[in-house]
């Protein structure tokens, strides 16, 4: 069942993973990127990068770090998927909330599976776009402003609305933003609910604030929606294993997180790696940039690359060929899930141990 | 393989040894092999030599840990090159240098004292990756939807008892804490403050009620580390009667009482804020059944990490820096919230005196646990300073007088004259944690217990000393020798699994499924997950 190509052509996986590990000593600056995979793989990749020097960075990095610069400058008030489910008697819901996050508001956040105990709950939906009307049947919410265009200063005004502050005209009636704003301080415990890949690092951070000035005198708390392929699994990984998020180089003899200068697509476009290691497990997700140095890819079975890569090795799905540990958008916590349907075909972290295996010695770096 | 330890100053509590003397180690084990041929041999001649020593209570690992890491990338040196103020992590904040540098000072056994059951698999992930010494962790009740209904119907104490089994065997943890019983829940519903005799209005059952029930659970089952609590009002002033109310609490059945320093505040003086640790020290001296461990403060930069949301909430506008996370989490939640405890700040010095004073006036070194419930009072590496200083009233004299008059006037830290032992630190660190977690092969150097052994130079410096061994073996491997680490092997996980009502498992799946929709599978921790070759090891109950 082992499948794997060297520059397009079939090879045997044992050939590929020599040819992979003769390419990574090979190179000086390298860049680990895409880590769609689960927890082991992710600790093999960052094993891999601190041994060679690398850059290790995620495919959803750029959502995953809007809702952590929040979180590092200023103040944040969370809560779980499952205690808004059990708890939350309005959801604030900011945003069109599409792609992979649907799912989760579906899913986790509307749910049709409200406990007993809990007290129907109000739904507002700021700037949800064309997105409200065909989920009108699934979510009774209250429509607020249209594009996201209209967040910055809708937020601002019910965040001045609710500190008694005074406010400006905007697009909506301020009829409707007073009921807003009632309803919001009027709740026992609210629960806003956006995605990091749809807003601005300030629209966010304006919600918390909102959220956060709520509490002087109710409970409310937020729920960031998680971007697929484990992003947020890795930068757990990458917290413990590292002490930062993704984004992070190893270069130097300690680890050093800067999410401008090791963001994986500008290391690329700038030429400033000689060797990228693509892994995604996950999806059908393939390398962004259209020039690339000499690639390794570690993708998920039958993707299609764009153009022959150096190595192309075709690595199981977590949970599925294989047990693997992974983030759990249900929870929020992370998870084991045992193979639903165990195959022989290789894990990341399988065949990034193999590849290590196979580098042959190189000199001090 | 016998190894031989020779010539030492062999510290040995638990033995009652103190004396020249050597220790012998076969396999793993420590061996009375007295005039044997060693197949190798350490020369300890004019250095002492201890058992490795055991953390009760420190924050290592698990999502608020990490939290705490990505809430601060500015503490690493990685973002410093040359950090003068970042005691956090001299190396980086990382799992593999949490492991190293306790290797480093002696320590063998850490517990991380708050898991909340949900991420009890993330914080097995962490320890995983500790390298060095053995873990365990302790799982937080107390706030818990399942447990306060169970109070709430007055169900009996074999339920309660089943689901504290259960608990402790899915979430692979050696003890039970409590954090502000009651405390998250009442949050909730927007309660903002909550003292042991107060109401969860959800539920109607007080913090005496939960704290009492998990308390008579633990002993019942024969775990053997007691309920270890973590009081209502921390760091507040005049909560050191919350502190006495519930040491009076604990009747008969033994308790352990985590981080008293936050609970040592009086209300005296000008600002109304003193130690009250005097009060505290008396209560426990006279309570047999009731341990303690510090929480010692140092001075600094560090950040506060605690499941105890309410306070946490209460403290985030006194952040320093100025942010900070909330969690209102499935039970107890969480809080992480940067502070800088500062020798000039009134009260940071009266934090500091009231912990210093809780160990040098309980009597019992048996009683009263070395901490600083890392990083909350101060990050662990601040430990050989805190030896320093409970081992020379000079030095403590010498701190004093850099410190706010007006501060060590609200204390009676100035007064006191005693001075630890090296006899009485090797109890505190070694014989009496390992007692308290019901480690019996751990914290001594007799036949037969797990060869974690410590040689320290006999310096005068006490802090040089115990900041860098000499030699440490673990397991009876060498694994630090002067002061640096020289193998990175794997440790284990300690762990308990008293016996249950096997129809639990049953109902705690429906539950899931009726509460969250959701199979409780997600709950599980197993060994498969944590890809070490022997991830736990279990502790037997009484």
């Amino acid at each position: 069942m082992e499948r794997a190509w060297i520059l397009g052509r079939p090879a045997a996986l044992d050939a590929a993973v020599a040819e992979a590990g003769k390419l990574i000593a090979a190179s000086t600056n390298i860049l680990i990127a895409g880590l769609g995979t689960d927890v082991a793989g992710a600790r093999a990749a960052i094993a891999l990068a601190q041994r060679t020097g690398a850059v290790v960075d995620h495919m959803r990095s750029e959502a995953v770090l809007r809702d952590l610069d929040v979180m590092r400058s200023s103040g944040v008030m969370m809560t779980t998927p499952t205690e808004c489910h059990v708890r939350a008697d309005t959801l604030l819901l900011v945003g069109p909330l599409r792609g992979a996050v649907r799912d989760q508001l579906l899913q986790n956040v509307i749910g049709n599976r409200q406990p007993k105990e809990s007290a129907p709950r109000r739904v507002i939906w700021l700037c949800a776009g064309r997105d409200l009307p065909p989920l009108a049947e699934t979510i009774a919410a209250t429509p607020v402003g249209r594009g996201l265009d209209d967040l910055p200063v809708l937020l601002a005004t019910l965040r001045a609305q609710v500190a008694a502050r005074p406010t400006v005209k905007t697009g909506v009636s301020s009829k409707m933003l007073q009921e807003v704003s009632a309803t919001l301080k009027q709740t026992r415990f609210g629960t806003a609910v956006w995605s990091g890949a749809e807003l601005d690092p300030l629209a966010i951070e304006m919600l918390c604030g909102l959220v956060n000035d709520l509490n002087a005198t109710t409970r409310f708390s937020g729920l960031p929606l998680a971007p697929n392929a484990n992003a947020i699994g890795v930068m757990q990984v990458c917290g413990w294993t590292t002490g930062f998020p993704m984004r992070t180089s190893f270069g130097r003899a300690f680890s050093q997180h800067d999410p401008w200068l090791f963001d994986g697509h500008r290391l690329v476009t700038s030429g400033e790696v000689d060797c990228v290691v693509w892994i995604s497990a996950y999806g059908d997700e393939i390398p962004p940039w259209r020039k690339a140095p000499p690639t390794i890819a570690l993708t998920a079975q039958d993707v299609a690359l764009d153009a022959p890569v150096q190595v192309h090795i075709a690595v199981g799905s977590p949970g599925i060929d294989h047990s693997a540990v992974q983030y759990f958008a249900a929870t929020g916590t992370l998870a084991a899930f045992e193979a639903t349907r165990p195959s022989e075909t290789i894990s990341v972290a399988a065949a990034i141990e193999r590849i290590v295996a196979a580098m042959p010695e190189r000199g001090a770096h | 393989m016998l190894t031989r330890i020779a010539g030492g100053h062999v510290i040995d509590p638990a033995n009652q040894r103190d004396a020249r003397g050597d220790v012998w180690i076969r396999d793993g084990r420590i061996v009375d092999a007295a005039n044997a041929r060693a197949d190798a041999t350490y020369d300890a001649t004019g250095k002492i030599v201890m058992a490795g020593a055991i953390d009760i209570h420190s924050h290592i690992a698990g999502w608020n840990v990490n939290t705490a890491r990505l809430l601060l990338p500015e503490y690493h040196s990685a973002a410093m090159v040359r950090p003068s103020e970042t005691p956090l992590s001299r190396k980086g904040w990382s799992t593999f240098e949490t492991g190293r540098l306790y290797a480093i000072m002696g320590f063998t056994t850490v517990v991380e004292p708050a898991v909340s059951p949900h991420y009890a698999l993330h914080a097995h992930l962490e320890l995983g990756d500790t390298p060095i010494i053995d873990k365990a962790t302790l799982v937080v009740l107390g706030n818990d939807n399942y447990l306060l209904q169970l109070l709430h119907d007055n169900e009996s104490e074999a339920a309660i008892e089943d689901y504290v089994a259960w608990t402790l065997d899915m979430s692979r943890s050696l003890g039970i804490k409590v954090v502000n019983a009651g405390g998250a829940a009442a949050f909730k519903d927007d309660i903002r403050a909550f003292s042991f005799d107060d109401v969860v209005p959800a539920y109607g059952v007080t913090s005496r009620r939960i704290v009492k029930a998990l308390q008579g659970a633990v002993n019942r089952l024969g775990v053997p580390h007691p309920l270890h609590v973590h009081c209502n009002n921390l760091g507040l002033a005049g909560n050191f009667e919350t502190a006495l109310t519930t040491i009076a609490a604990a009747e008969e059945l033994p308790l352990h009482l985590a981080h008293l320093q936050f609970y040592g505040y009086g209300k005296e003086g000008d600002r109304k804020f003193s130690s009250a640790a005097p009060q505290l020290a008396e209560a426990v001296n006279r309570k047999a059944n009731v341990t303690i461990d510090v929480g010692q403060v140092m001075f600094g930069q560090t950040v506060t990490i605690s499941a105890d949301v309410l306070r946490q909430f209460n403290a985030r506008t006194h952040a320093r820096p100025k942010k900070w996370l909330i969690l209102d989490g499935d039970a107890n939640g969480a809080g992480i919230v940067p502070y800088e405890y500062r020798r000039k700040d009134f009260y940071n010095a009266v934090q500091w005196a009231t912990g210093l004073e809780l160990f040098l006036l309980i009597n019992d070194p048996w009683r009263v646990f070395f901490t600083t419930d890392h990083p909350n009072g101060a990050p662990f590496t601040s430990y050989p300073d805190i030896f320093a200083l409970l081992m020379s009233r000079d030095l403590r004299a010498k701190w004093i007088a850099e410190l706010p008059p007006e501060a060590m006037a609200a204390t009676t830290l100035p007064s006191i004259t005693r001075e630890y032992s090296l006899y009485e630190i090797a109890t505190m660190t070694r014989a009496a944690p390992a007692k308290l977690l019901g480690l019996t092969e751990r914290g001594h150097l007799g036949n037969g217990a797990v060869a974690d052994v410590v040689v320290y130079e006999d310096s005068p410096d006490r802090a040089r000393m115990f900041r860098a061994a000499a030699l440490v073996f673990k397991d009876g491997d060498l694994v630090v020798r002067d002061g640096h680490v020289v193998n990175d092997r794997w440790g284990r996980t300690l762990a308990v699994a008293p016996e249950r009502d096997r129809a639990t498992d049953g109902r705690m799946k429906d539950y899931y499924e009726e509460r969250y929709g959701l199979s409780d599978e997600f709950l599980k921790v197993p060994d498969y997950a944590l890809q070490r070759p022997e991830p736990f090891e279990f502790v037997p109950c009484r």
